[in-house]
């Protein structure tokens, strides 16, 4: 809005919302560096007495970040990467190809958005648990002990397609020239080249958009990776790893060194949000105007 | 000339359809890996989910799996349990209380950036809870709940005495719904701050020529024509505010004190998970979603009623 006047209301209600923003990090941040005695005192200190790294380092020992940090990535960027193909092939298909059944099975793909996590929550673990053939089951999915909820594929396979990222990648690709594609057709393409070399190329920006919020969905994901883990502690990732091993920290400063914890757990997200935030805003504001 | 038409056109559509043909398979081969993942986890789970809320059934074997009618409703539903009071009555308090105070701060700071320099920086800033993990967000609002805590040191340096703001039953639900509203705010501004710039300039710059103050011209133009990006707030946000409880988990750890934070999906993991009532936990699962259901139709009725009206 043009307004000739300075916007001081604005400006204070922006400044002290942010204030109330930015004020939890900048005290996990400040109690990150805690020493024993100083944290969970009254009155309340906001300083830490000294910026020493003594709690990031028992984060590493303690808390074994390095493993949380491995099976975080693994899961990640399975997770990112096989969404990232799947919705830009699906996507193509939804939006270029003529073919029966296009309009019913793109309703379809918007209907499943519409199915929240929850409900399918139980049997989609009784489903990974009776897998056939897996973990020891028989081909009808019984005998085993934890059929495929034993290893990091649990945690990557129930994530690995994404309606959210079909219906992204169809609406960008609507848009892409008919005439481009009638060239590459007429040059002797075929389908799978076009996509390959005509259209991947041209999808580039949503492409950081989806691949964006399918990262940061994914590093935080907590109550799957909770319930997947729970029976094997090796499948933890950083956000559930660093919850469930708080009882195992010195208990003179938990909190601190949990707060160590989460600091460099949030960095990655955190980094990579700052770079690309141009197109995480985009996706989120696309989403809104559908 | 009718005949000759028809004997140009007829060479052509025999032509044209096994290329037809030939994308049809094409496009069939693209969507196959998702289509096959939406059948395993998607339509199997869904299928599943409704057998298992009219079943009765424990632990892992698929052979003890019986037929149990409307029993698990009606557990789950009786006044005696506490899945209706206070669990259900949790769930809509929770969401209402963060869905209100989200939606209503959202909209006074998207307003006031709309107004300022530097908006993406702002927008940045009211974002950083969204891209953080829930444990970092419950865990420090945990930390600054406690009585050393830095609210409760805030309080205390005003006079007042420490709150216990988790530990107190009638403290606890309002205090995990302010950290969820906290955590919103971000994602409502965006989409707000999007549906501002769609509106033109002309608008307020007509009612500045009326002599309107920003206080009206909020009211009378501001707000009825950022309706669709609200409407989509708040049902996204309502249907997210119902679902929600890894934020309770990390909090309160059981939904405590005593059930005071417990809402209807935490019940349903814990049923689930941790006694292995599938049956039951299910019934919850499906309540939940009909309640879900019911609100967003109840929202974009009352939206499109008072459409009708002012238009």
């Amino acid at each position: 809005m043009r307004r000739r006047r300075f916007p001081w209301f604005s400006y204070l209600v922006v400044i002290l919302g942010g204030v109330a923003m930015v004020m939890p990090f900048l005290d996990m941040l400040m109690s990150s560096f805690k020493g024993a005695g100083e944290y969970g005192v009254i009155p309340y200190q906001f300083l830490p007495k000294s910026f020493g790294l003594d709690n990031y380092k028992a984060a590493f020992d303690q808390l074994e970040l390095g493993r949380l940090f491995r099976n975080s990535v693994i899961v990640t960027v399975s997770v990112t990467v096989s969404v990232l193909v799947t919705s830009s092939m699906a996507g193509y298909a939804l939006a270029k190809l003529r073919f029966r059944g296009r309009a019913v099975i793109f309703r379809f793909i918007l209907a499943t958005m519409m199915l929240p996590p929850f409900l399918l929550l139980i049997p989609t673990f009784l489903i990974m648990l009776n897998w056939p053939l897996a973990g020891g089951n028989d081909i009808l999915g019984r005998g085993g002990d934890g059929g495929l909820t034993t290893s990091l594929i649990a945690l990557i396979l129930p994530f690995t397609v994404s309606g959210f990222g079909i219906f992204l990648m169809r609406q960008f690709m609507v848009s892409l020239p008919d005439e481009m594609l009638e060239a590459a057709k007429i040059d002797g393409a075929n389908q799978w080249q076009t996509w390959r070399l005509i259209v991947l190329p041209q999808t580039k920006p949503v492409a950081i958009t989806l691949g964006l919020i399918t990262f940061i969905g994914q590093w935080n994901e907590y109550i799957w990776t909770l319930l997947i883990s729970s029976s094997d502690p090796s499948l933890q990732t950083l956000p559930v790893g660093i919850q469930l091993l708080q009882s195992f920290l010195d208990p003179d400063r938990t909190m601190p060194i949990v707060m160590a914890g989460l600091v460099l757990s949030t960095l990655p997200v955190l980094v990579v949000f700052l770079l690309f935030q141009k197109y995480y805003v985009r996706g989120v504001v696309l989403s809104g105007l559908k | 000339m009718t005949t000759a038409v028809q004997v140009r056109t007829a060479p052509v559509t025999v032509a044209k359809r096994p290329a037809l043909h030939r994308e049809g398979r094409a496009a069939y081969l693209f969507l196959a890996p998702s289509l096959l993942f939406f059948c395993v986890f998607l339509i199997l789970p869904f299928i599943f989910a409704v057998v298992l809320a009219f079943s009765d059934w424990g632990g892992f074997d698929l052979g003890t799996i019986k037929f149990a009618g409307i029993k698990n409703f009606s557990d789950v539903l009786s006044f005696d349990g506490t899945f209706v009071k206070p669990i259900l009555v949790n769930t809509l308090l929770f969401a209402f209380g963060s869905v209100v105070m989200a939606t209503v701060g959202s909209v006074l700071v998207a307003y006031c950036i709309d107004r300022l320099s530097f908006q993406g920086f702002w927008r940045v800033l009211y974002f950083l809870p969204v891209v953080a993990t829930v444990v970092a967000i419950g865990n420090v609002w945990k930390m600054m709940y406690q009585p050393a805590g830095l609210i409760n040191g805030i309080l205390n340096k005003l006079g007042v005495n420490s709150i216990g703001f988790l530990s107190d039953a009638s403290y606890a639900l309002p205090s995990v719904t302010v950290v969820h509203a906290w955590a919103s705010i971000g994602g409502a501004v965006l989409i707000l701050t999007a549906g501002l710039k769609a509106i033109p300039g002309m608008y307020y710059e007509a009612a500045e020529v009326d002599g309107a103050n920003s206080w009206h011209m909020f009211w009378q133009i501001t707000l009825p024509l950022l309706r669709p990006s609200l409407l989509f707030v708040l049902i996204t946000q309502f249907i997210a505010g119902l679902q929600s409880f890894a934020l309770i988990i990390v909090m309160t750890g059981d939904g405590g004190p005593v059930n005071a934070t417990n809402v209807a999906a935490f019940e349903m993991y814990q049923q689930a998970f941790k006694f292995g009532a599938w049956g039951t936990a299910s019934a919850m699962a499906m309540v939940l979603f009909v309640v879900i259901f019911v609100i967003t139709l109840l929202q974009l009725w009352i939206a499109r009623r008072r459409g009708e009206e002012t238009s």
